[in-house]
């Protein structure tokens, strides 16, 4: 029912190109009433937070069932979420757009419907890069290495906010976004030149 | 703007595009440091710098008819001994692609993944090619080579070319229109050459046309797996040049495999009229039983009917010794115009012609040494003292039609494979003369 909803909400956003004014007018839009619907939903807020949530769990369910899921490092797997993630967006990019161009100010880091993909995100990204320090793909660096999955939130973030103002054909400039700043993000958590030069610089202040 | 060399071969493009993003590298290092101490310091001096470093890259591409010249006078580094199969990567700096990208290039394609469409697919690339990299896949029983393009390359040459033009302008002071059509014709190239289901029209068409020629093989092309950035073709056998050279092959097999290729441009230009027009190591595969196998057909260059009586003219040594038919050419071929002088027409002219008579050396004789490296040091040392010539220094025009550049390129590759591999080709008498002779002097 949940997902009923969330279909209805979309469609009805599309149609009047603007979302429905208040819990009331939307229940009585799909004919049904207005306390069933906070059955599933607490506010029209939450039903929208709940949104890209959604999207994204169907995104890891589909990734980590995928025939290579398994082989994969934890870069490959990063990578293959945030391709897979704006592919399935596709079906739903006007709805994207509208969003974005409602209330994602250029002010604002990210706008309240983002809040449930955000939690999703952090605790199915972090086994992930969990997995990757145990296998020392990733460096594991005291007090920071606990902030690795927001900095890919951030990553995340940016990828989206390029895909929906991306105009290339099959948005190829997308693909390569992704490719190249999710790689870069990953080689900055793997073992650098960095450490080396912080290690340098400890023992120079140690040893003065 | 003086130009030493024309980047040919991959290898050299190849190293003028990492040079150019070592230096694009450091202009943004400039740029910081300068905003460091001075925030208000604008970009227009960023993007100045790097167009000029790009357009060097790009300008040594360009060319006309006689630049084919230059092209032949590069410094001895550039001598095809230089040849290697690393050239193909560089060109655009692109890493590898990751295993996912393959993947959302697949679903992209063909709303499948490699591993649901093929009974085996190598997440490993085999080898890079020029604008992606090639994957080994098997499906009933075959073994296929699956050619991927990496995402974004057809842009990224636009906006180059979109930075490069105004500054080139006002480098090369050349006038708008005559810089235009070499960077147009450079340009449409290098779209073409991204556009998988093109080269697979072409290739099919090519191969179709080109299947009578002994020792050449071709590859079969599946078109259910192919799409405008991924392209799967039969996985074909033998070696790239330079490791077929360290087999040690007989000089019958290699006079063998440099026949096959004389054969199969011979066909191209004169009969189909369209052609390969990159020949380079690494678009051709050599089996030890001296055949030849042939891939990539992403640059082909259809030679237009007029450009053709005119340009190929210039190798029958009855027309050249015409005077009026050589000038008749000459202006057909914009290489002189009605603004030179008199004087500057015959420098030209004279030039031009003495420069062709070495170039056509190969079609005058039955057979023809390419392993004779007097002859290909014969042709530096000419186009040496081509490029001293005042006349052509000062000049301001473009010399040459904009077709010529890619047909130069081909013939310039085949002639140093041809002297790599030491061949002795027959080259002699072929019956594409007879209508050429007809059009230019009657009866």
């Amino acid at each position: 029912m949940k997902t009923q909803l969330i279909q209805k909400y979309i469609q009805y956003t599309l149609d009047h190109n603007s979302t429905p004014q208040s819990v009331y007018l939307f229940a009585k839009h799909l004919d049904m009433v207005e306390q069933d619907f906070y059955n599933h939903f607490a506010s029209l807020e939450s039903l929208e937070s709940h949104i890209y949530q959604n999207w994204f769990e169907a995104t890891m369910e589909q990734c980590s069932q995928s025939e290579p899921w398994n082989s994969y490092s934890s870069r490959e797997k990063v990578l293959s979420v945030f391709y897979t993630f704006i592919e399935n967006l596709k079906s739903n990019r006007s709805f994207v757009q509208f969003l974005k161009q409602r209330d994602w100010k250029p002010s604002l880091q990210w706008p309240a419907y983002l809040k449930g993909l955000h939690q999703s995100f952090l605790s199915q990204i972090q086994p992930i890069l969990s997995e990757g320090i145990a296998t020392k793909e990733i460096e594991e660096r005291k007090f920071i290495d606990s902030k690795y999955v927001e900095g890919l939130w951030l990553n995340f973030l940016f990828v989206l906010k390029f895909w929906i103002d991306d105009t290339s054909n099959a948005f190829e400039k997308t693909d390569a976004a992704i490719e190249k700043s999710v790689n870069l993000a990953m080689d900055l958590m793997g073992k650098s030149p960095l450490d080396a030069a912080l290690d340098f610089g400890k023992f120079l202040f140690q040893n003065k | 703007m003086e130009q030493h060399s024309i980047p040919s071969t991959k290898v050299q493009r190849a190293m003028r595009f990492v040079k150019t993003g070592a230096q694009i590298g450091g202009n943004y290092i400039k740029h910081y440091s300068k905003k460091m101490v001075d925030p208000s310091t604008s970009k227009d001096q960023l993007h100045e710098d790097n167009a000029t470093d790009v357009y060097n890259a790009l300008s040594e591409l360009k060319g006309s008819a006689l630049k084919v010249a230059q092209m032949l006078s590069m410094e001895k580094n550039i001598l095809p001994k230089q040849y290697t199969n690393k050239f193909q990567m560089a060109q655009y700096g692109a890493p590898p692609l990751s295993g996912p990208l393959i993947v959302q290039t697949f679903v992209k394609a063909f709303g499948k993944t490699p591993q649901q469409i093929f009974d085996t697919f190598e997440m490993k690339a085999a080898n890079a090619a020029s604008i992606g990299q090639v994957h080994k896949a098997t499906l009933n029983g075959k073994e296929l080579a699956v050619k991927i393009q990496y995402p974004g390359v057809a842009d990224s040459i636009q906006s180059d070319l979109k930075i490069v033009k105004p500054i080139a302008f006002r480098l090369l002071d050349m006038n708008e229109k005559e810089l235009d059509k070499y960077i147009k014709e450079v340009e449409s190239k290098l779209l073409e050459e991204t556009d998988y289901e093109l080269e697979y029209k072409r290739s099919t068409e090519i191969t179709l046309a080109c299947q009578h020629i002994p020792d050449l093989v071709f590859t079969n092309y599946y078109k259910e797996f192919s799409a405008k950035r991924v392209l799967t073709m039969d996985w074909l056998s033998g070696l790239h040049l330079d490791d077929f050279l360290k087999t040690n092959p007989s000089q019958a097999i290699k006079n063998q495999i440099g026949q096959a290729m004389w054969d199969f441009y011979d066909m191209q230009v004169h009969t189909l009229k369209s052609v390969h027009a990159d020949p380079h190591p690494g678009n051709f595969l050599m089996q030890a039983d001296g055949k030849l196998g042939v891939i990539d057909f992403g640059c082909v260059k259809e030679i237009p009917a007029d450009f053709y009586l005119y340009y190929f003219a210039l190798l029958i040594p009855e027309v050249v010794q015409d005077d009026t038919t050589i000038q008749k050419i000459m202006l057909n071929q914009q290489i002189i115009n009605n603004n030179d002088s008199a004087e500057e027409q015959q420098i030209i002219t004279t030039a031009f012609v003495k420069m062709t008579n070495l170039l056509r050396a190969p079609f005058d004789v039955d057979v023809f040494d390419f392993g004779n490296n007097a002859y290909i040091h014969q042709i530096y040392a000419l186009g040496e003292e081509l490029s001293k010539i005042d006349a052509l220094k000062k000049s301001k025009e473009g010399r040459g039609s904009q077709h010529a550049l890619y047909i130069n390129r081909t013939y310039f590759g085949l002639y140093s494979m041809l002297n790599v591999l030491q061949a002795q080709v027959k080259t002699g008498e072929r019956n594409w003369k007879a209508p050429l002779i007809q059009f230019h002097l009657g009866n």
